[in-house]
């Protein structure tokens, strides 16, 4: 009984009203915190900001917060009742289509709708004229059975009504289920690359790659993208001085190997689609690059190396240039770089994003870099745990500059720099699904809203005299939120009366609400 | 509208629900966390062997080497091959280098060709590498991974440094992902070598 009781609780429409209002409400985290899926590093940098905060709210998911379980659990829940809810209807809407129309009551007068008229056919041919007005109209017609008496006619009309409400959970369902297979089948990746560099689309080219349940690396699109050129507009003036106006990151690509090479420009919001993979520009920066000689003269580096932005709006940003092959010792460098640099109060700083007067600050460090144990190292971060640094650091160096560091430990050059950005590749096989079941949802929203479920009975008897008859007519719309029926009603009336009752005009009376409604006949609705 | 019983059952009705769904979500949402972690298991390796008659076919590359000519796998027809993918950058390729090294060398007289395809590099850190760590046989420059896709689903090449085992047929005999030892790759070359 509690079991049953359950049931019907989760799989009413007000359950499914507040699931859909939480699965809302559930989705304005995802939009105001940083996520893991689209941008990670907004979430290292909220980490940094937050240390206390951070932790917590990445237990409760919400720095991912369209992967985790609470909010699979909402759409779980709506799933079920939705499925709860749709099932059953179908079974009694394919029932109520294969049930004809009740037989006509006796007294259609009583209708709420109801009108009458003398024909000057008898009751069984006017009954038959009835019956071919209302089915050219497209009513389902129930006639008497040999068991009947009377002449009569019932007609039916709206099924679409049910059927279209149908269609609108259905589609509901669709739109879940297509979410549900993106999330499987569809992954995310993350690339970050550097002006003149490519990559072609595997998982060991990629920086983060996040595989749907079931997709796996031999699931990615066979492209590769060169980025030629990164270029940034800010503005330059008013109180938004700083902020970037316009990116764009021109690409050349293959859709598969030995394909013709393409070109896009690629911008904010503006992806790049191929193998139906959605490409997007999340990030940019820039990358200095380096020449590194050792001790004996020899070149050990040469390298664009991508700093990351500390701040966003004046792109001081930081990174590591590592020399393992430098000898006798290994070099390293951890450095600042400021795309115009200032410095008031002699703390290097940047005064605007764009590369008016850039530089790099530069502490230098001897000793081991401790790659050569062959464990793992982020290449944006320097283990100095068995270095020692440099005298003379922090050494401030501009385009073309070089640092001889002491004792004749070798030198850097600050060569000049290129720009990088941060792409996101997108597979979500759910989204033509998920538009297809929103459009259906809509059109199943609107057949519901617009088309009305409703009762014409036609019931003919001898007249008193003569050979005519006296028709009366009754209608019943079971649904008539929008209201029109009566019109409808009125108009088929004058149609079923005909144009030929010389001199005798169909006395329409239009009750509507008049006579008393017959019980149980109301639909429930959605 | 409810009395305090019904109300206690809704709740308790919703939190049954609501963990039952959980349950379901948690499952259905863990990721595949097979290659998202790659990156940070330290030093972790996985090799696979792959038994005659099941090896899948080395797709045909080609590239320039750091030192700028040709190489073309079509031309080590009949010979095994190891191809090593690696990076100046790369701690782990930096461990195995000695290994790779060693080895290139013990099996020069079986007919072994050792070839690095040295990936999001500049070949002037990769020639600093090779140099200081004793490595003689050619590297691709490939630093936008063309040869890992060319394997494509023959062998996904997973993350850096990864190391394919070649036989004589031109056919995928072993993959180590992660640093090679000297214990494994040694046996799968001694393997290759006596077929």
């Amino acid at each position: 009984m509690t079991a049953r009781w359950a049931w019907r609780q989760i799989t009413s429409m007000r359950t499914a009203l507040i699931l859909l209002f939480l699965l809302a409400l559930a989705s304005v985290p995802g939009s105001i915190l940083p996520q893991e899926g689209a941008d990670p590093a907004s979430v290292q940098q909220y980490f940094a900001q937050h240390p206390a905060l951070a932790p917590w709210l990445n237990r409760l998911g919400l720095f991912n917060v369209f992967a985790s379980p609470w909010f699979a659990a909402i759409y779980l829940l709506l799933f079920v009742s939705l499925v709860g809810c749709v099932v059953p209807r179908t079974f009694r809407l394919a029932g109520s289509t294969r049930t004809p129309p009740p037989k006509a009551p006796r007294f259609l007068s009583r209708l709420p709708h109801s009108a009458s008229f003398t024909s000057s056919l008898p009751p069984a041919e006017a009954a038959d004229a009835a019956a071919a007005v209302l089915g050219g109209h497209g009513f389902r017609l129930r006639r008497p059975g040999a068991s009947d008496s009377g002449s009569w006619v019932s007609a039916e009309k709206g099924y679409l009504r049910e059927a279209g409400n149908l269609l609108f959970h259905l589609a509901l369902l669709g739109v879940l289920i297509s979410i549900g297979l993106g999330g499987i089948f569809g992954y995310k990746a993350d690339k970050l690359l550097v002006e003149g560099q490519g990559f072609a689309d595997t998982v060991s080219a990629l920086d983060e790659f996040h595989p749907g349940r079931l997709a796996t690396g031999s699931d990615l699109a066979p492209f590769d993208i060169t980025l030629k050129k990164f270029s940034a507009s800010y503005l330059t003036s008013g109180q938004d001085r700083g902020q970037p106006s316009k990116f764009n990151a021109s690409l050349s690509y293959t859709a598969s190997p030995g394909a013709a090479r393409q070109s896009y420009d690629l911008q904010v919001n503006h992806p790049l689609s191929v193998d139906g993979v959605k490409v997007y520009l999340i990030g940019h920066g820039y990358a200095p690059v380096f020449r590194v000689t050792d001790a004996r003269g020899k070149t050990v580096y040469d390298q664009a190396t991508p700093f990351i932005p500390a701040s966003t709006s004046s792109m001081l940003s930081d990174g590591v240039v590592k020399a393992p092959s430098a000898a006798p010792v290994q070099l390293g460098f951890m450095g600042v770089f400021v795309p115009t640099a200032e410095a008031p109060g002699g703390t290097l700083s940047s005064a605007f994003p764009a590369p008016r007067n850039p530089a790099v600050s530069l502490i230098g460090y001897t000793g081991n870099l401790g790659l050569d144990s062959g464990q793992p190292q982020s290449v944006y971060q320097l283990d100095t745990t068995a270095m020692s640094k440099v005298p003379g650091s922090p050494h401030l160096l501009f385009p073309g500059q070089t640092w001889k560091l002491p004792h004749g430990q070798g030198s850097v050059t600050f060569t000049g720099y290129k720009q990088w950005v941060s792409l996101s590749m997108n597979y979500d096989p759910g989204q033509v699904p998920a538009l297809v079941c929103g459009m259906l949802a809509l059109a199943g929203l609107l057949l519901s809203f617009l088309i009305r479920r409703r009762r014409m009975f036609v019931r003919a008897v001898a007249a008193d005299s003569g050979p005519g008859s006296i028709v009366t007519v009754g209608g019943l719309a079971r649904t008539d939120a929008s209201g029109g029926f009566a019109e409808e009603f009125a108009e088929l009336a004058a149609e079923l009366a005909g144009p030929d009752p010389p001199g005798d005009p169909p006395e329409a009376s239009l009750a509507a609400g008049a006579g008393p409604r017959p019980g149980g006949q109301t639909e429930t609705g959605a | 509208m409810f009395n305090v019983r019904r109300r206690t059952a809704v709740t308790v009705t919703a939190v049954v629900a609501a963990c039952v769904a959980a349950g379901l979500a948690v499952t259905l949402t863990a990721g595949n966390g097979q290659a998202g972690d790659r990156d940070y298991i330290g030093g972790g390796t996985s090799a696979w062997l792959y038994a005659a008659g099941h090896r899948p076919v080395a797709p045909d590359f080609s590239g320039t080497t750091l030192t700028g000519s040709h190489l073309s796998f079509s031309s080590y027809k009949g010979k095994a091959v190891v191809l090593n993918f690696w990076g100046s950058w790369c701690g782990p390729c930096r461990g195995e280098a000695p290994t790779l090294a060693v080895l290139s060398q013990k099996y020069a007289k079986d007919g072994v060709s050792f070839i690095g395809d040295d990936v999001q590099d500049t070949p002037t850190n990769a020639l600093a590498f090779a140099r200081s760590t004793g490595i003689k046989y050619p590297s691709l420059n490939d630093p936008g991974y063309q040869v890992a896709q060319d394997f494509g689903q023959a062998v996904v090449i997973n993350e850096t440094p990864t190391t394919v085992v070649i036989d004589p047929a031109g056919r995928v005999a072993g993959v180590i992902y992660g640093t090679a030892s000297y214990g494994v790759l040694n046996t799968m070359l001694r393997d290759v070598v006596k077929t």
